[in-house]
């Protein structure tokens, strides 16, 4: 008995060993290969410990701003040897402020939005509720390139190409919907029973809404936070359709960017990719504890 | 103070169903006022509507004559216990007790002096501290009642709060609920499917059913003086015995006639319905309103085959099959019966319940 245990116990550790190198082997090799060389990118077999670490590529991405890349120095670094920039590599830092942006711009609206609606359609029992949810829902389903036409007329009418308010109005229409999707489904898990004493307490809706509810969904609320944040940091289609100098232009663009440039290079992209991944890692951690009980919708017994 | 009127008030939901029809209710200051009913009959609605949870669809509901129809719960005076305590579950229980007067902008200090004094009073201090989730369910009900109780409201509601215990608790609650009133002088609103809880606790009751209200008096009254058959058999433990028969005139005496079986009614039962010879009536009996010993073809006997003898402890039940029909009834422990023997008891006359057969309104007046 005990050995058929520690059989098992051993299989699902290996396992999940395996899955859990599959998921991490490719941020490894990013983390490594931008402290690597461009020389030593390309060796055989690949160096997963750099053997000479260089803090050239990240040197370069925060020295970017100041030095303009021309098509005559560009090859001042040697794309064999390290050293190169592409041309488009000021536009990085600014790239990322702006995702930076537009992430937390829709994360916010989201909440702002899709609270009040959730608590609405969770506990208010009015006309048209059920077709709501669903109207809203099957919005979803059509693919975001259909869209791509229509936002772009509405945001040439509005007059807001190159404008970072257009990612943030066309990232709310896909996010919203499923965000109060998500909350709706949390807020009708907890009792109805909860909402009466609060209000018979003294609460007027929106106090509930505040002062009950919200506590009470934390899960649910950064599992929101998490999907419209990393929805929009990530967001490539409507970004390429709607910016088109660096003033708008997020950072999933300028980093696309690189690889149609006159030469690649590797190990400054992959150094890209490190600081693109930053700021939903650090998401992540803060909101450790949250994560798994808000994706999978909680019930509350009061 | 707080004397709750209803006049004419229906509710309708969006849906088309119709939880309320036409209620007339005045519910006097201080009253314990019991809603008594099974599923579906629009207690907890009614009482909904006192909170203000639910909008009054036609008709009016006064507080000490003001409309209150649209005033939100939230401006009105009443407390409110639920059947599974509501408790915030992310305060602890003094913040739970405490939410209310906080959200009604109570200074802190007579906020802590309330909170310790219901305390003190449900015997619940060293709870203070402890989340709802560490509670027993016994606790927590205190807790809920504790938390109404610091209002000091106008009106106590109560949505079956002894629902969810379990049988020993629920007695010893109902006692104190009781005193809780005494001490208290509000008025509380109760509800409940449990005819024993409304019996015991209730100044008057509300007996509802399907919406409508099929009697309001005190428990006496609605006990010994049920206004129809539905009323009749709700209250009562075992169920009241329904027998269908006729009228008859016989030797100038008019009695209840099925078969063989023969109960003369008694003097102002006979004189009200004098000349109804030949009337399609329903005989109510209760269990308990018979005696062992019936005289053969007396006015007052009642016989029939013992279907099963159970006993109780103190009495025991018979199971009786009389012209037909299976009745239940309570006698002493001290008749020896056999299952398949005959039995003749003797009923009293007095307790006799009588009701028309098409409407099954009571002939009682």
């Amino acid at each position: 008995m005990k050995i058929h245990h520690l059989g098992r116990r051993t299989l699902l550790f290996f396992a999940s060993l395996l899955f859990v190198l599959y998921v991490l082997a490719p941020i490894a090799w990013l983390l490594s290969s931008s402290f690597q060389s461009e020389a030593e990118i390309t060796s055989v077999p690949p160096h997963w410990l750099p053997h000479q670490p260089t803090a050239e590529n990240f040197a370069a991405i925060f020295q970017a701003r100041d030095k303009v890349v021309t098509y005559e120095n560009r090859k001042q670094g040697d794309s064999a040897t390290g050293g190169f920039i592409p041309s488009t590599a000021k536009n990085l830092l600014p790239s990322m402020w702006n995702s930076l942006l537009v992430a937390i711009a829709v994360v916010i609206l989201n909440l702002l939005v899709s609270v009040p609606a959730a608590y609405a359609l969770a506990k208010i029992r009015f006309i048209g509720r059920t077709s709501s949810i669903y109207f809203m829902l099957t919005t979803r389903v059509i693919p975001d390139i259909a869209l791509v036409v229509p936002f772009f007329l509405f945001v040439q009418r509005l007059g807001l190409l190159d404008n970072l308010l257009a990612l943030v109005i066309t990232y709310l229409a896909i996010t919203v919907p499923f965000s109060i999707f998500i909350l709706t489904g949390y807020f009708e898990s907890l009792p109805d029973e909860l909402d009466k004493a609060a209000r018979v307490d003294g609460c007027s809706r929106l106090q509930t809404l505040l002062l009950v509810f919200l506590p009470l969904a934390l899960p649910s609320l950064v599992a929101v936070v998490l999907f419209t944040f990393l929805t929009s940091w990530n967001e490539f289609l409507l970004a390429l359709m709607f910016t088109q100098t660096p003033a708008s232009q997020t950072m999933p663009i300028v980093v696309a960017s690189f690889t149609s440039d006159f030469t690649i290079s590797f190990s400054f992209i992959n150094a890209a990719g490190v600081l693109a991944i930053i700021p939903p890692v650090i998401i992540a951690i803060l909101f450790e504890r949250y994560i798994v009980s808000g994706l999978t919708a909680g019930a509350v017994k009061g | 103070m707080a004397r709750i009127r209803f006049e004419a008030v229906s509710k309708q939901y969006p849906n088309g169903y119709v939880a309320l029809k036409d209620l007339h209710l005045d519910i006097g200051d201080k009253e314990f006022l019991v809603l008594l009913g099974p599923s579906g009959c629009g207690k907890s609605t009614t009482l909904n509507m006192i909170a203000g949870l639910e909008d009054v669809t036609e008709g009016n509901l006064y507080f000490d004559d003001a409309v209150m129809n649209t005033v939100p719960p939230h401006k009105r005076d009443v407390a409110m216990v639920f059947q599974s305590y509501a408790l915030y579950p992310n305060k602890s229980v003094y913040e739970n007790i405490a939410f209310g007067l906080r959200m009604r902008k109570h200074p802190k200090d007579e906020i802590d002096r309330r909170v310790r004094d219901a305390a003190r009073r449900l015997e619940i201090v060293p709870l203070l501290d402890r989340r709802p989730d560490q509670l027993s369910g016994g606790q927590r009900q205190r807790v809920a009642l504790g938390r109404a109780m610091v209002r000091q409201p106008q009106v106590f509601l109560m949505d079956e709060p002894l629902s969810n215990l379990d049988a020993t608790l629920r007695i010893s609650m109902r006692a104190e609920i009781k005193q809780l009133h005494q001490a208290m002088q509000t008025t509380f609103v109760y509800v409940t499917h449990d005819q024993a809880e409304a019996l015991t606790l209730a100044d008057r009751i509300v007996v509802m059913r399907l919406g409508l209200v099929q009697q309001i008096g005190t428990p006496d009254a609605i006990y010994e003086r049920p206004a129809n058959m539905f009323v009749a058999s709700f209250l009562g433990n075992p169920s009241i015995n329904f027998l269908e028969g006729q009228l008859a005139q016989e030797n100038g005496q008019l009695l209840f006639r099925r078969g063989a079986l023969g109960l003369n009614l008694p003097p102002h039962m006979a004189r009200r319905l004098a000349g109804q010879a030949g009337r399609a009536v329903v005989l109510g009996l209760r269990a308990e309103d018979v005696e062992m010993g019936g005289v053969q073809s007396g006015g007052d006997s009642l016989q029939g085959r013992i279907l099963s003898v159970l006993p109780v402890g103190s009495d025991q039940f018979l199971e009786l099959e009389v012209e037909g029909e299976k009745q239940f009834f309570r006698v002493g422990k001290e008749g020896q019966y056999k299952v398949g023997d005959n039995a003749a008891l003797r009923v009293n006359l007095n307790r006799l319940h009588l009701f028309d057969k098409q409407d099954s309104q009571s002939l009682a007046g």
